[in-house]
């Protein structure tokens, strides 16, 4: 063909695997086949996809085991949200507790690229304040780390991926964004007006992890709106665009449709590898020098409970009885308002305008920590459930309100839950169709948090009422997971040391939204990038003696940014921190 | 003597006859008279310099924030930001001085206008990736990049290189300066003397910037505004398009600017539309884009978080500058009727 013509009419080799219109990976990749490997991945999501990138680039053999399948996008993903079930995990989960947290579409993923491939992509940093919250306000727990400790990583991610948003972000540490930011849609346009209206700063076009231009073989956003059933446009950043093209080009492996069962540990107390079921239910071991666990906040504490031996009978890791305590949820409650004029909520990211005015602890509330507000874009079905939830609507009554749906508008609460050792992941007695035991939920709200929910709540409404809605209703519900195996200093108080190196055995470490002693009012996931690009640094500096020793060696790693995947540096806005780094 | 030295001094008989500059200030020709004297000679340099500075630093802001849009996604989105701010450097240097005016912005004109040309390229291919691409040059065109915006960019630098060859305001009164300057036959520039085969040695071959020297280049002005009108005006119109002509006022540049490039084709082939039609569209397209700008300020304030939220909506409201943009085509139009024709 034609190389120009090729070139200027964007015409594909297709002999790649497809990752979007314009994005193609080369398979077959390499295989180890049974031999052993130095780390493997358990989990190929947010933190796993970066950890993988980072080892590989680094020279690690590395191996990720994902329980689903690797997608090829523009064969398995279909833009319907009735067909973007299996982006989810489905797999049976118990739920329970005073507010029993629904499992499944908003807070778990499935298949390489993990809950990145369905996320609406916002990606806030936690404030300076979010790693000392029991300093400053007496609730939670102080993080092991800074702020600044990750502020770097924070900055690296948002290249990475990377972030649109304004060129100025006034709230926590002030910063700007490497890409611009996004067009409003209907409901960033009536979350400016509220705000504008009642005095509030509202950020305008992010910070979310979607390309508002476009990045090396990336198309930009084309604000079709289908971000949550994952983006088929390769605009929305998830780590099977972002991350595992270059980890696969490096060397890295990743068997997909491999549930991992347990992790074996020898009597010296150090990893010797895991067990895991293939597609076709037949079990194989794996051997590894050091185990990174990722599999997120249900998935890391299940595994390592299952993995109880003798010398670990609470289950792996778990001495201190934490491994599957501190589960946090966040608040969400959708608040809907209906609009003379037309909004189309559907004709944009969810994800493209937030305040964050309300983030921080007010002395003049009665309660600690704050919560933000964002924008958020239902399509018919998630619309109908919140419509029913919130109205009782059904029967003819619902089929109106869906007729109306053009003229609605949505905007929700992200509020800080602060972590209790009650709400918990354990074990329950029914198992899936591996045998292996499924997670069993428990989640209640405290006094705290029902009267932060209480009163975002009703700014909300209010925020809706000032933008010149009609009517305004709205749905609770609760978005994202972390904690459940959170880090900190103190062996006796949480599960992993704040690399990520579980306290209990040297060569098993976690890495993902698990390891958050405290969420913050931001969404969790740029953090959890950060944090497993810090890890993957950490690794990366200790080297061989992490497969040698019991030795923990604390020392900061300096941040790799030569680690990157190709194509990070040179783009972008120009700003100074550009040109220095 | 040899043939080209023969030639050199013949070129200066000719510019020193053709310059009644001397007696300027003795008949006494006001401010108004003194411009018209000067541009009919082509003798604004400094001028047109001006101009070009000017347009310069308006298309820089335009960019700037257009790509600002597109988030520099591209190494190559940094170019026109950063050689419209050079070529304001350079026309401020053909502002101060001849040798500026040849040595610096002459290059960086050429430059830019050749920026100018690639951007052209990157922003087909840009529409050609696009979904279905070229197959809805329409929906892709009006979605996309914007196709012609890199070329209207590299109207200044045409700007700017046609200044580089000008004469200046006040050479009347330095003709050794002048003179100095007296463009050359090719084959006497040592580059051409390592060329294989026979020399050319035409005198023809210095016309164009001879012509340029004194001021005789209507038609290629008015092909330069038609150009203009044409980019300016396929703007508007998909842009225009792109907001369903919510507003009447904004079929205006879209009916106004296939007109104007009439009048300029027609100034082209005839000398008397340059004198009527010519002129008349293009005030009418200066007074155009005057209004569209405070039109498209209004669409700016109107915005949700209006004034609060000013960058942001600049970002995506109506383009401020792009109405000034047309309104600079009418100028070229107008500035081209003031010309002299081409010997």
């Amino acid at each position: 063909m034609n190389p120009l013509k090729k070139y200027l009419f964007n015409e594909r080799n297709g002999n790649g695997h497809a990752l979007g219109p314009i994005q193609e990976i080369d398979v077959p990749m390499r295989r180890f086949g049974e031999e052993e490997v130095d780390y493997v991945v358990i989990g190929v999501g947010s933190a796993g996809g970066v950890l993988l990138q980072r080892l590989a680039r680094a020279g690690f053999r590395v191996l990720g085991l994902e329980a689903g399948p690797f997608w090829n996008t523009e064969r398995d993903w279909v833009s319907d949200e009735a067909g973007s079930h299996n982006l989810y995990w489905e797999q049976l989960r118990i739920t329970g507790g005073t507010h029993p947290l629904a499992l499944g579409a908003n807070n778990s993923g499935r298949g390489v690229g993990g809950g990145s491939v369905h996320w609406a992509a916002f990606t806030p940093r936690l404030h300076p304040s979010d790693f000392r919250i029991h300093s400053e306000d007496g609730v939670g727990i102080d993080w092991p780390m800074t702020y600044e400790e990750l502020k770097p990583y924070y900055e690296q991610l948002e290249l990475e991926m990377p972030v649109a948003g304004p060129a100025y972000y006034p709230w926590g540490d002030p910063h700007g964004y490497a890409y611009g930011p996004h067009p409003m849609g209907g409901a960033g346009d009536v979350l400016i007006q509220g705000c504008t209206k009642l005095g509030i700063g509202v950020s305008i076009g992010g910070p979310v992890a979607i390309l508002s231009g476009s990045h090396g073989d990336r198309q930009h956003c084309i604000y079709r709106g289908f971000c949550i059933q994952a983006c088929k446009v390769g605009a929305k950043a998830s780590t099977l665009i972002t991350h595992v093209p270059d980890a696969l080009r490096s060397g890295a492996e990743i068997r997909d449709d491999s549930m991992v069962s347990r992790i074996h540990v020898n009597k010296e107390n150090r990893v010797t590898g895991v067990s895991y079921f293939d597609v076709h239910g037949q079990e194989h071991f794996q051997r590894a020098k050091a185990v990174i666990v990722s599999g997120y906040a249900i998935e890391t504490p299940r595994l390592l409970l299952n993995s109880a031996c003798p010398g670990h009978e609470n289950g792996l890791a778990n001495s201190s009885d934490t491994v599957g305590r501190y589960l946090m949820a966040q608040a969400g409650n959708v608040v809907l308002g209906r609009f003379h004029d037309l909004v189309r909520i559907y004709k944009a990211p969810p994800a493209h305008a937030l305040t964050e005015e309300f983030y921080e602890t007010d002395s003049k509330r009665d309660f600690a920590r704050g919560f933000a507000i964002q924008t958020v874009g239902p399509l018919p079905i998630a619309f109908a459930k919140q419509m029913m939830t919130a109205k009782g609507a059904w029967g003819w009554g619902l089929r109106r309100i869906m007729m109306d749906y053009n003229h609605w508008a949505a905007i929700a609460l992200l509020g800080e839950i602060l972590p209790w050792p009650e709400n918990r992941v354990q074990l329950a007695e029914a198992k899936d169709r591996f045998g292996i035991p499924v997670a069993k939920v428990t989640f209640g709200l405290h006094d705290n948090d029902e009267k932060l929910i209480e009163f975002g709540k009703n700014k909300v409404i209010e925020v809706m009422g000032a933008a010149g809605a009609e009517e305004v209703v709205q749905e609770t519900r609760f978005a994202h997971l972390v904690g459940a195996a959170r880090m900190g200093t103190d062996p006796r108080t949480s599960v992993v040391d704040k690399y990520g190196r579980t306290h209990d055995v040297a060569n098993l470490f976690v890495c993902d939204g698990s390891i958050l002693p405290t969420q913050g009012s931001a969404n969790p996931g740029l953090t959890i990038q950060a944090l497993a690009a810090r890890t993957g640094d950490y690794l990366i500096a200790q080297g061989e003696s992490i497969f040698n020793t019991n030795h923990r060696d604390m020392m900061q790693p300096a941040i790799r940014r030569d680690l990157a995947p190709p194509g990070t540096y040179g783009r972008g806005v120009p700003r100074l921190a550009n040109l220095t780094s | 003597m040899d043939k080209a030295k023969m030639q050199r001094l013949e070129l200066q008989r000719v510019v020193e006859m053709e310059r009644p500059g001397q007696s300027l200030e003795s008949e006494g020709l006001d401010a108004i008279e003194a411009v018209d004297e000067h541009l009919r000679e082509g003798r604004f340099q400094r001028g047109l310099a001006l101009l070009s500075g000017a347009s310069s630093l308006l298309t820089g802001l335009e960019v700037g924030y257009e790509h600002y849009r597109g988030s520099y996604s591209r190494r190559v989105m940094y170019t026109p930001v950063a050689l419209s701010l050079l070529l304001v450097a350079g026309a401020a240097a053909g502002f101060m001085s001849r040798r500026g005016a040849r040595r610096v912005l002459r290059p960086i004109a050429a430059l830019t206008l050749a920026d100018g040309v690639l951007g052209f390229y990157f922003h087909l291919r840009g529409i050609a990736r696009k979904p279905g691409g070229w197959r809805f040059p329409m929906t892709n065109m009006v979605m996309g990049p914007p196709v012609f915006a890199p070329l209207l960019f590299g109207i200044s630098a045409y700007l700017g290189l046609i200044a580089s060859y000008l004469r200046r305001e006040d050479d009347a009164d330095h003709p050794a300066d002048d003179i100095a300057w007296i463009p050359r036959a090719a084959h006497e520039h040592h580059w051409t003397k390592a060329l294989p085969g026979k020399r050319i040695s035409k005198p023809e071959t210095i016309t164009l910037s001879q012509d340029l020297r004194e001021g005789k280049f209507q038609k290629h002005m008015a092909l330069a505004a038609a150009f203009a009108a044409f980019f300016s005006g396929f703007e508007a119109f998909y842009s225009h398009y792109k907001n369903n002509f919510r507003y009447k006022a904004q079929w205006t540049p879209v009916v106004l600017s296939p007109m104007l490039i009439a009048a300029c084709i027609a100034a082209m082939r005839n000398r008397k539309p340059a004198h009527t039609w010519l002129p008349a569209l293009s005030a009418a397209a200066v007074v155009d884009g005057g209004v569209g700008f405070f039109y498209h300020a209004r669409g700016i304030f109107r915005r949700p978080g209006g004034r609060k939220h000013l960058l942001y909506n600049v970002l995506y409201g109506p383009p401020i500058l792009a109405p000034l943009l047309f309104s600079a085509c009418g100028m070229l139009g107008l500035l081209a009727s003031l010309m002299r024709r081409e010997s």
